[in-house]
């Protein structure tokens, strides 16, 4: 320990920014793994954590096929009150639009107060003052009023709200006046999305959200909550077709499965900072091996052995590892907040509204950072340690008469490399696991890792082939530029390989993404072909919502300019053995195939297969459908129906990139002989020809008047509302990116400012001879800007291979999608220039040290 | 307590191949001061490696105390090196990031020797080469005679039966060669150890038993040299 506090932490200070940017690096690195897990279970956690305080007492739930449980089946079912104690819920969301006219999304519970007692406790403030919660009679007279609406304490606070107020809830186009009976105190469930609840009465829930004749779900509390497997499958075997019974925590495991891959993804990619940060804790500790060679070879002669020095240097890796990982871990927090903001669109358009809150740091998350960075820093460290302890004594006379770079890349790196570049190629051709794309991240690390160990192969032919394009092109200080760095190829692989892998992933996120947009691109070009699209407020991705009302519907479609009305009516449906929650969509396919255009992936004459669908037992899926669940043309596929599961045939397979959930479209008319009749969640528009979609739009609105809430976008502003949200969904990735980056370059520059340190003596020989400081500091930035651009040209190239594996490999595996291949050129040109010139600044500093060290060594 | 046996070192191979040695041989009894000179590139130096078990020969036996070390593993020849051989470089070879007495104590540190005691018995030889003053500085701030005196220290201070001295005067000047001279022959004396002293200084040749006079690998003579003597005179 002694001499581990002598020999490390000494020198360790003595070199304090080698050491410094070391651990900025790793404990960005292990900052943004901590964050992406913390920001991941944010956004699983508020949804279970709502889930957790709205089931209440809850033990078991009843559910219909995709549209409720009728309350016909509920009246012969009398005999679930053996089990337990039983109440029906509706569950949905609304708008309310306060004062200010400001609209607030609102869950809204719609319950049956005599028998919700045993399930929630709801403390009124105005009972709460005496002491007590509300009786459920008093409650009920609260609630009786199918105007009344009971909101939360602390929603009412934030917008100025009292007792008696009136308030406007939107429930889908409909505009329903209410009137504030009762404040919620804030505690237990009125806490759920901070506040943003409101309580009905079910009937007037029913009646608000037109769902008479059924309820969303029906809850039962058990007598013997200990026996709820028993229950369970007991209740299961009663009960009629189409209805099935489940725990209510298995809402929150569907919403894990759904966002399984997103977050997988995520995860995987912010292990690349971490990734860079290794590169980093090698990069450090083999530069410490290297410079101290002969002090390696004085210990070895003294007397220390081979696993003392060993010791030592795994141990400065350690000492790193942990300073990162303590202050990584509160960093993370922060960070994940930031990951929260940037992934909410993404989770909440595409998954399920939650009110992501990024849970206190704890013990757990302090152990993940020092379980990453500690084991994965020995293990980056371990060559260059093991490399010191292979230091004879006679290192240390051999070493002290210069300390050249003598390393030389043997050519079974260049082996490494393709043998690594192989075994992706293997990987990728590998099948996923339990729907995620592991072999393929494999076959993305293993290309990693295969350009790094290209790196030194690629670096010393460099050396023996830049030197006279470099002399001819910047004169005395290329030429100085390219002897300083073919001194040192040894100490700039590491950098430069990190630096390689930052880049060759940013690359390939690029292409990849550019791919994905041109693609999406293309198919809303080829698919959106109304002229106007209808929506209605707060339809959520995940969830029973209310839809454009007939009288709406109907007003629109008299509209003299509108030729065809096309409604889209979607329910959420667990299918398949893992029960997945996948969309079962309906559409008019009449109107789809005349005016509208699904881009089809089988059979080759999609419309025609999609006629044959007309009216028969068969869907259109989308190609995600297809590949999570193996379903192709002419296979029978089983969904639950309110009747029980019933077969249908799939007609065609369509390219969607709306939802990696998978999605089973049929025609309006079997959906509602199956499901019953159902109101649009939106509606899309054909206009006649010469017809303007603004005028027409403004007429529409007008028409609906002020009773009626529509959203009505025209082609073109869904297009780019489309892209706006396609952006946002990346924007966590050019973050994560960019850390790993941020981190890559720090590399090179510390790597630059140890190689200007030792070569203090030949910097200062310059300076006698009469290289002034200006040419030092070019020299020096030039070497900066060398390996900026060696990087990004092997980074490029392996992108583009790594590229294929994202678009290939993994984006099918993990999300079902078809991606062309695009090369965004001009982006990829600009990042070089900017790689370049960003390498470049880094040098400014080793320079400015390089040109004060010549001067001060003068004297 | 050192006997070398027709020592051959070959460095390289094929035709780049270099013999710094050929069949050199070597005797040193405890308390005995033997001088190995010669030009340079003669294999003084290697001779020194081989004897101190920094470095294996080719061909050839070294023992010291009778231990053959051909026959001991790496561990088992650092364990010989730590316990029983001291080293002075030419460059002086201390550690920049311990002071002098941790470089003192360091031996003695990797022996095993506690922190305190070690230091402690530092401060005895720091006293004993007029360093006792400069105890808490670092390398890079004392003079090269210094460091070299720091380097004597640090080769004494565990008690060991054989000092390795490469050049010890080589990177002074007159005044601090012979005050180095004098400190290891005083060693040599007060303490019995065994010096082993490669150089190219006459006057430091002219203070041992013996010389050993290498040119191109091979041994010229090995009988105390009167030319030498008088040169020094």
């Amino acid at each position: 320990m002694t001499l581990f506090r002598q020999f490390i932490v000494r020198g360790l200070r003595r070199d304090p920014v080698r050491g410094l940017v070391t651990v900025a690096g790793l404990t960005l690195g292990v900052a943004v793994v901590v964050a992406i897990r913390l920001a991941n279970a944010a956004s699983v956690g508020g949804f279970e954590a709502a889930l957790d305080v709205v089931a209440g007492q809850t033990s078991l739930e009843i559910l219909g096929a995709g549209v409720g449980v009728p309350e016909e089946q509920l009246a012969g079912m009398g005999w679930l009150r053996e089990y337990g104690r039983v109440s029906p819920v509706i569950d949905r969301h609304a708008r309310l639009e306060t004062a200010d006219g400001a609209g607030h999304r609102l869950r809204v519970l719609g319950v049956d107060v005599l028998r919700e007692r045993p399930f929630r406790e709801y403390q009124l403030l105005r009972f709460s003052r005496q002491g007590r919660p509300p009786r459920p009679q008093e409650l009920l007279d609260v609630l009786l009023d199918a105007t009344s609406i009971v909101l939360t304490e602390r929603f009412a606070a934030r917008h100025g709200i009292e007792v008696g107020a009136p308030a406007r809830l939107v429930i889908g186009d409909a505009v329903h006046d209410m009137v504030v009976r009762g404040l919620l105190l804030d505690e237990g469930p009125a806490r759920v999305a901070d506040g943003r609840l409101a309580l009905l009465d079910i009937a007037a829930a029913q009646w608000r959200f037109d769902g008479l004749g059924s309820v969303d779900r029906v809850e039962i509390r058990l007598f013997d909550a200990s026996a709820v497997d028993a229950a369970e499958r007991a209740i299961a075997a009663r009960l009629p077709d189409g209805l099935r019974v489940q725990r209510p925590a298995q809402r929150g495991r569907q919403v894990e499965r759904m966002l399984a891959a997103f977050h997988f993804n995520l995860s995987a990619l912010s292990w690349i900072a971490l990734v860079v940060g290794l590169f980093l804790v090698y990069n450090t500790v083999a530069v410490s091996v290297i410079s101290r060679r002969a002090e390696i070879g004085v210990l070895r002669a003294l007397g220390a052995s081979r696993r003392l020095v060993l010791g030592l240097f795994l141990g400065e890796a350690a000492v790193l590892a942990v300073v990162a990982a303590g202050l990584g871990a509160p960093a993370a927090w922060g960070l994940a907040r930031a990951a929260v903001a940037l992934t909410s669109t993404t989770v909440n358009t595409l998954y399920v509204t939650s009110q992501a809150v990024v849970p206190p740091l704890g013990t757990a998350d302090l152990a993940l950072a020092g379980a990453v960075a500690i084991p994965l820093a020995l293990v980056a460290a371990a060559m260059p340690a093991v490399e010191a302890a292979g230091v004879t004594p006679i290192a240390a006379v051999r070493a002290a008469d210069g300390g050249t770079d003598r390393r030389r890349f043997p050519r079974q790196a260049a082996l490494v490399a393709a043998g690594l570049f192989g075994a992706g190629g293997w990987l990728s051709t590998l099948d996923a696991v339990g729907g995620l794309p592991v072999f393929g991240l494999g076959a993305a690390l293993a290309v990693v890792f295969g350009a790094a160990a290209l790196v030194p192969v690629l670096l010393a032919w460099l050396r023996r082939r830049g030197r006279a394009l470099l002399a001819g092109r910047f004169r005395i200080a290329g030429l100085l530029a390219h002897a300083n760095l073919s001194a040192a190829v040894s100490r700039l692989a590491v950098s430069v390989a990190a630096l390689v892998v930052s880049l060759a992933m940013l690359a390939a996120i690029a292409i990849m993404v550019g791919s994905f947009r041109e693609t999406v691109a293309y198919w809303i070009g080829q698919t959106l072909q109304a002229d106007l699209f209808v929506a209605v407020a707060e339809g959520g991705p995940v969830g029973a919502s209310a839809g454009v009302s007939e009288a709406a519907e109907r007003r629109i479609a008299s509209h003299p300019a509108v030729v065809a009305v096309d409604g889209f009516r979607s329910v959420d449906l667990p299918y398949g053995p893992d029960r997945d929650l996948i969309i079962l969509g309906a559409g008019r396919f009449e109107v789809l195939l005349e005016h509208g255009a699904l881009l089809f992936k089988a059979p080759a004459d999609g419309p025609a297969a999609m006629r044959q669908a007309l009216g028969a037992d068969a869907v259109t899926v989308s190609e995600s459908f297809s590949i999570k669940h193996g379903a192709a043309v002419g296979d029978r596929i089983e969904l639950d129906t309110p009747r029980g599961p019933r077969p249908f045939r799939v007609a065609a397979v369509y390219y969607d990139y709306s939802s990696d959930r998978g999605i089973v479209v049929m025609d309006e008319a079997t959906f509602a002989a199956h499901y019953g009749s159902r109101p649009p969640g939106g509606l899309t528009l054909y206009l006649a020809p010469g017809a303007d979609p603004e005028t027409v739009r403004d007429e529409l609105l007008a028409a609906a008047g002020e009773d009626h809430r529509l959203f009505i976008r025209t082609n073109r502003t869904l297009r780019s509302e489309v892209l706006r949200i396609f952006d946002a969904t990346f924007a966590i990735t050019w973050a994560l990116q960019a850390i790993a980056i941020v981190v890559a370059i720090l590399g090179v520059a510390a790597t630059l400012l140890t190689l200007v340190l030792e070569r203090r003596r030949e910097l200062a020989m310059l300076r006698l001879v009469g290289a002034g400081r200006p040419l030092i500091r070019r020299m020096v930035v030039i070497e900066a800007a060398l390996i900026g651009l060696v990087s990004q040209g092997v980074g490029l190239a392996v992108g583009v291979a790594l590229s294929l594996i994202l678009i290939y490999v993994i984006n099918v595996q993990s999300f079902g999608w078809t991606i062309q291949f695009h090369l965004p050129v001009g982006l990829l040109v600009q990042s070089t220039v900017l790689i370049a010139a960003a390498t470049a600044l880094a040098g400014l500093y080793p320079a400015r040290v390089a040109s004060r060290v010549a001067a001060g060594a003068e004297r | 307590m050192l006997r070398a046996h027709d020592l051959h070192k070959r460095y390289g191979a094929g035709e780049s191949a270099v013999d710094a040695l050929r069949g050199v041989g070597l005797e040193l009894a405890a308390g005995e001061f033997v001088a190995v000179v010669g030009p340079s590139g003669c294999g003084k130096s290697t001779l020194l490696h081989l004897c101190g078990g920094m470095d294996r020969p080719t061909a050839g036996a070294v023992a010291v105390g009778g231990v053959d070390l051909a026959g001991l593993d790496d561990e088992a020849l650092t364990a010989l090196r730590r316990d029983r051989v001291g080293f002075v470089f030419q460059f002086f070879n201390l550690l920049p990031t311990l002071t002098l007495a941790e470089n003192i104590a360091l031996p003695l540190l990797l022996a095993g020797v506690p922190g305190r005691p070690g230091l402690a018995r530092a401060g005895e030889a720091a006293r004993r080469v007029g360093l006792a003053h400069r105890l808490g500085h670092y390398p890079g701030g004392v003079s090269g005679g210094e460091l070299q005196r720091a380097a004597v220290a640090r080769a004494v201070v565990h008690r060991p039966a054989l000092v390795i001295a490469d050049e010890p005067t080589g990177n002074l000047d007159s005044d601090n060669g012979r005050r180095v001279l004098s400190l290891l022959r005083d060693l040599n004396r007060e303490t019995g150890v065994a010096l082993l002293l490669a150089t190219h200084d006459p006057a430091l040749a002219a203070a041992a038993d013996r010389v050993l006079r290498l040119r191109d690998g091979v041994e010229e003579a090995s009988a105390a040299d009167p030319r030498v003597a008088r040169i020094g005179t």
